[in-house]
């Protein structure tokens, strides 16, 4: 195991922890939030934001070099219409089933089989929407990342 | 199971320490934190393209994470239990609808590049503009599709 996978493990065993304390691998706490009648989740996540956007901030500014992967580059996207388009589609899926793509995963681990069922179609969801991209784009159909593939398209996060 | 953690946790515990996750896995490791970009290893996989493997570690520990929960707290879905939205309706139609939403939420959050946590959490503490406007939408539309949802069924949801 890379120290990169091992460091993967440990904060996504960490991000499991919290998001699933947090019950947001549960479809009657997501309901509830974005039914408005339960609003601790959007406490969570802006106190979260607020915390590591300053702890990113002061490294940025202080010209961090991070022990595994080089110099502090955050990533960063200016507007573009596929952030509404894709926002309103990922919006109305995540108020459907009442779970994003960390929800599905998480309700699995936590003995939710139905998990399974969302997490399948999120990932025919991807291979539909790369097809659809793939296509207008011909260009970056390469079988292998190029650099200028990875130029153009961030990487997903 | 063991009921030794009470979730939800509170939120001013669970936000702080979230945001330490994101920034962390920055500071240490140069990687931007997000779920769906795990679940898009598998269809690059499956499709010959190149991958990044500590996606897939971090998916693992994401989903440890998650079940000591359900071990030291609650797995209140455990089984098939899907919440409200299983009692409203029937497994059959359940799986349909599951199914369906997943799709809307896979080609959203590809289509925007990245989901609740990618844009959600990282993509707003790195201050990115494109993650602003992604998450302002898919919450908008999220509260709004659920705030229909729950007119239609006549509360039922």
């Amino acid at each position: 195991m890379s120290r990169l996978n091992g460091a993967s493990l440990l904060f996504g065993a960490a991000f499991g922890f919290l998001f699933a304390a947090a019950g947001f691998n549960q479809y009657d706490v997501v309901h509830a939030t974005l039914l408005l009648e339960y609003l601790d989740p959007f406490f969570v996540m802006g106190s979260s934001v607020v915390t590591s956007m300053l702890i990113l901030w002061l490294l940025q500014r202080r010209g961090w070099t991070t022990p595994l992967g080089g110099a502090l580059t955050l990533r960063r996207w200016p507007v573009e219409r596929k952030h509404v388009y894709g926002g309103m589609v990922f919006g109305t899926g995540w108020a459907i089933v009442g779970a994003c793509p960390g929800t599905v995963s998480t309700m699995l681990a936590a003995g939710s089989l139905l998990g399974v069922v969302p997490l399948v179609g999120m990932l025919v969801g991807i291979l539909l929407r790369d097809t659809v991209a793939e296509r207008r784009r011909p260009v970056e159909s390469e079988p292998v990342r190029s650099p200028a593939r990875t130029a153009n398209t961030m990487p997903p996060a | 199971m063991l009921g030794w953690l009470t979730v939800p946790a509170p939120w001013y515990i669970i936000g702080p320490l979230m945001g330490l996750v994101v920034a962390g896995m920055y500071a240490v490791a140069n990687k931007h934190l997000g779920v769906s970009g795990s679940y898009v290893q598998f269809v690059d996989r499956a499709r010959n393209r190149s991958i990044e493997p500590w996606r897939l570690w971090f998916l693992g520990g994401l989903m440890i994470g998650a079940a000591v929960v359900a071990v030291l707290g609650e797995s209140p879905q455990f089984g098939l239990g899907y919440g409200r939205l299983g009692e409203v309706l029937p497994l059959g139609a359940l799986v349909g609808v599951l199914f369906l939403g997943g799709v809307l939420v896979g080609y959203g959050a590809r289509w925007m590049g990245a989901c609740t946590s990618g844009h959600g959490l990282s993509g707003c503490s790195t201050r990115s503009s494109g993650s602003f406007v992604a998450t302002i939408t898919f919450f908008a539309t999220a509260v709004g599709v659920t705030l229909l949802l729950h007119a239609a069924t006549g509360g039922a949801l």
